[in-house]
């Protein structure tokens, strides 16, 4: 026993008693619970209105999903019994597994599912395109409901098991009806964890209980598909802005398991041998330099291909992730390096850095020195990295580099903005696509072409939309592989963005913890504490 | 007295007015959006806009800025754009973490700050003195992370004396409490004590020229009661007008000192506010601290009083 174990001995059977009832712990004695450091703080708790990785993250405890996406990213039932279409393509109908109840014990029916498809479809990328040709959504008893629609939707199971946000989450009819544009107030769902909310100290920490009731699948575990069997009694999500801090916790055993250490403190970990360290997320990030093709110089493509002639992805990666090579590799495509769908049709361009051609490629383009106005966000270490990489070769190239250090808030506005780089808009930033959003065209917004309804930097193309169309349509792997390719070679042509390449992270967690798996989120199900 | 008192709190109101006004200002001109941040990376800048429009952030300054003063005045601080719940609460949640490193730290720099300007004074220019404002300028010079990054490595990782973060509320017994808050206030406390150890030994040194020092000694009276009786009390008015501005920098150095040792309090609500651009919190927050450093100088002023009796208001 250690001087701290016993000084909090005394404390608690000596001070705490004079305290009365308010010296009462919290927490029971014997409840298993797990002491996570997310990735973020969790500011919000509502996965259609606010749609951060982290809102995500802590929102699959408490909310369920009709479909979930194994490792294979293909989509199973999860609380859907079984679905039948009809054989023109045009009627779904679903049957909800028996038994499922909501955390207030109110059973989960089907207008509830229609609520909240309704809300979710209004915010989503597929949810649109799904409202677009919908005739009808109609509960049918409480544990069916039909889909109607006007022309056949074969991504039907992928739109409602999709891991990227906003996640098509089931809540009770009551709250899904709230405006797809304001927050939920009440968090009430139906999965293996309740959300505590009289703990949720937004900043400090947020709580979640097992739900005794979840009924859970009988298949095997496999990401978001088959069992979701909780062997802890509570998480407790403790918010950590400090990189050092979580490690230290982590080494001290205040915490049991850290989402995103940074590379930098991955080898200090790593020498501790009651700490486990891997791979988070074997899909990984591809980082982004986004250029704003409405205004000049970027709106020239020629000005784009010699930027992305001079990249070196290597270097880009060199930043981010330091020395360890296992940590990156190139990535000369707009897909997830690994799925099916990955190409490199077209992406010869950045496989080698040629400062010369981009200088020639430059000179070709008739550019006059007009600014390049870089946002940069310092707060982000991956952001910061990349951009004092971009400043460089802007420069080596002959470009006039205003360069704009501003915080991820700014940029989230200014990015926004049309105006002209000069008058409060900008020519290019830096960010990065999670990998389980570029697997497809589905959550993969950068490679979108369509102009001014397309993502920040505006890209019109419009044989890419067209491709990218096709796709949705696409009834087997083989055409989509084929579609995958036209879409790369086609944003590698018009230089839609530059992929800076591949990136991974680590994930650290005490050897008290049995289960943790790699994946697009942390999953906590199957996770077991000694 | 009590005029005198009654005209400060007075005076309060055009100042917290000033305050108010000079905020929301300041952060309607400030660049970022809540709403891109609410909204995420992968929504639509048309998603965006909807959600900017929900949170009322596209109405005129003056509209926005007339119902947020409306509300502040009947102590309504208006609801965080993020969570959903009210300013109060969310204050009302971290105040004790706060106050409570902001207590210790305090209670920390008088006890060790005072006596090491005493005896600094009384001993000046030997090689304690020497040594001891050695020890003051280290930490005017560290910053307060460095001294906190130090002190987990070696008391909570190596000796395992304490806990490396997070805060105990002092309803789960008094130790448990102070366990947690030991680093965080030794960090913090690091530059107030060489503060106060500095300006103490100034006017202490001011003090024991004077005459009446003299005259003591010539009565036979004992170095301590020398000391402490006479010169400190003497010396008193500085040294708590010292302390009074050194709130200013608490609450400063807690914003830092609570991201390192992950303490959640105000400094932390803060920043977290301030990166997200949460407008309301930030909002709430400053008209707080301004409001409870007015109080600080009422309380200084008042103490003054006490101190020296010459001083009437």
């Amino acid at each position: 026993m250690d001087r701290r174990h016993v000084l909090k001995g005394i404390g608690a059977a000596g001070v705490g008693a004079t305290v009365g009832p308010l010296a009462a712990p919290a927490i029971a004695q014997g409840v298993k619970t797990i002491k996570f450091v997310p990735q973020a703080n969790l500011a919000n708790f509502d996965p259609i209105w606010g749609t951060q990785y982290v809102v995500r993250n802590a929102s699959q405890l408490v909310w369920d999903m009709l479909y979930g996406m194994d490792s294979k990213l293909q989509p199973k039932r999860q609380m859907v019994e079984s679905e039948e279409v009809s054989s023109d393509g045009l009627v779904w109908t679903f049957k909800l597994r028996d038994g499922l109840k909501f955390h207030d014990g109110e059973p989960v029916r089907a207008k509830d599912c229609v609520a909240s498809i309704e809300r979710w479809s209004v915010r989503d990328g597929m949810g649109q395109m799904l409202r677009a040709i919908q005739k009808e959504l109609v509960a049918v008893d409480d544990r069916t409901f039909k889909w109607t629609l006007a022309k056949p939707y074969p991504k039907m199971l992928m739109a409602l098991g999709k891991i990227g946000t906003p996640i098509c989450f089931i809540m009770p009819e009551r709250i899904a009806k709230t405006d797809p544009f304001k927050q939920i107030e009440e968090y009430v769902g139906s999965g293996p964890m309740k959300f505590v909310k009289g703990d949720w100290k937004p900043g400090a920490m947020a709580a979640f209980e097992r739900n005794k009731d979840y009924v859970s699948r009988s298949e095997a575990t496999d990401w978001f598909a088959g069992a979701k069997p909780m062997f802890v009694d509570r998480v407790e999500w403790l918010i950590m802005p400090d990189p050092a801090t979580a490690a230290a916790a982590l080494q001290n055993g205040e915490v049991d398991w850290w989402e995103n250490p940074i590379s930098d403190l991955v080898p200090v970990l790593k020498r501790n041998k009651n700490i486990k360290v891997d791979i988070a997320d074997p899909l990984g990030n591809i980082g982004s330099f986004r250029l704003n093709h409405m205004h000049p110089p970027f709106d020239n493509i020629k000005v784009r291909q010699a930027v992305q002639a001079a990249i070196s992805q290597e270097d880009y990666m060199r930043a981010i992730v330091g020395s360890e090579d296992a940590l990156w590799k190139p990535c000369p495509g707009f897909f997830t390096p690994g799925s099916y769908m990955y190409s490199e049709a077209g992406g010869e361009a950045l496989k080698k850095s040629d400062i010369e051609k981009a200088k020639k490629l430059l000179k070709e383009s008739g550019y006059s020195g007009q600014p390049v106005v870089c946002v940069v966000a310092q707060d982000q270490p991956i952001t910061k990295a990349m951009g004092e990489i971009t400043a460089d070769i802007l420069k080596k190239i002959g470009m006039n580099v205003d360069f704009v250090a501003t915080d991820w808030g700014t940029v989230g506005q200014r990015r926004a903005s049309k105006n002209p780089p000069a008058q409060g808009g900008w020519s290019m930033f830096h960010t990065w696509h999670a990998g389980v959003d570029t697997a497809t065209p589905v959550g993969n917004i950068g490679i979108r072409a369509s102009g001014d309804k397309a993502w920040f930097g505006w890209p019109k193309d419009d044989q890419v939309e067209a491709d990218i169309a096709s796709w949705y349509d696409a009834k087997s792997v083989e055409e989509e592989k084929k579609i995958a390719d036209k879409i790369n070679r086609g944003c590698m042509e018009n230089v839609t963005y530059i992929p800076t390449g591949f990136f991974l992270g680590y994930q650290g967690w005490r050897s008290s913890l049995e289960g943790v798996t790699s994946g697009p989120l942390p999953w906590f199900w199957g996770v077991k504490k000694a | 007295m009590s005029g005198y008192i009654f005209r400060r709190v007075l005076a309060m109101i055009p100042v917290m007015a000033i305050v108010a006004l000079f905020v929301f200002s300041l952060l309607y001109i400030a660049p970022g959006d809540p709403a891109a941040v609410i909204a995420g990376d992968q929504a639509s800048p048309q998603d965006v806009e909807r959600i900017r429009q929900s949170l009322g952030l596209d109405r005129p300054f003056v509209v926005r800025f007339a119902e947020w003063a409306g509300s502040v005045l009947t102590g309504n601080l208006g609801t965080s754009m993020f969570t959903g719940l009210p300013v109060t609460e969310l204050i009302k949640q971290r105040l004790e973490p706060t106050f409570s490193l902001m207590f210790v730290t305090l209670l920390l720099a008088i006890l060790v700050g005072v006596p090491i300007g005493v005896v600094s004074a009384w001993k000046a220019g030997s090689w304690i003195d020497r040594l001891l404002m050695a020890v003051g300028v280290v930490g005017f010079s560290v910053p307060v992370f460095v001294v906190g990054y130090l002190l987990a490595y070696v008391f909570a990782l190596e000796l395992d004396w304490f806990p490396v973060q997070g805060y105990t509320p002092i309803s789960n017994g008094l130790l448990p409490w102070l366990e947690n808050l030991v680093l965080p206030a030794i960090a913090l406390g690091f530059v107030y004590i060489a503060l106060i150890a500095r300006i103490t030994r100034a006017t202490m040194l001011e003090v024991l020229s004077q005459d009446y020092i003299r005259t003591a000694r010539a009565k036979g009276l004992g170095e301590r009661a020398v000391l402490f009786m006479h010169a400190l009390k003497n010396a008193a008015v500085p040294i708590v007008t010292v302390i009074g501005i050194g709130v200013a920098l608490l609450i400063g150095g807690a914003v830092v000192t609570e991201s390192v040792f992950a303490i959640p309090g105000l400094g932390r609500l803060t920043i977290d506010a301030i990166v997200r651009r949460d407008y309301p919190v930030i909002q709430g927050v400053v008209l707080m601290f301004s409001f409870l450093y007015v109080l600080v100088n009422l309380a200084v002023d008042l103490i003054y009083t006490l101190l020296d009796p010459r001083i009437r208001y």
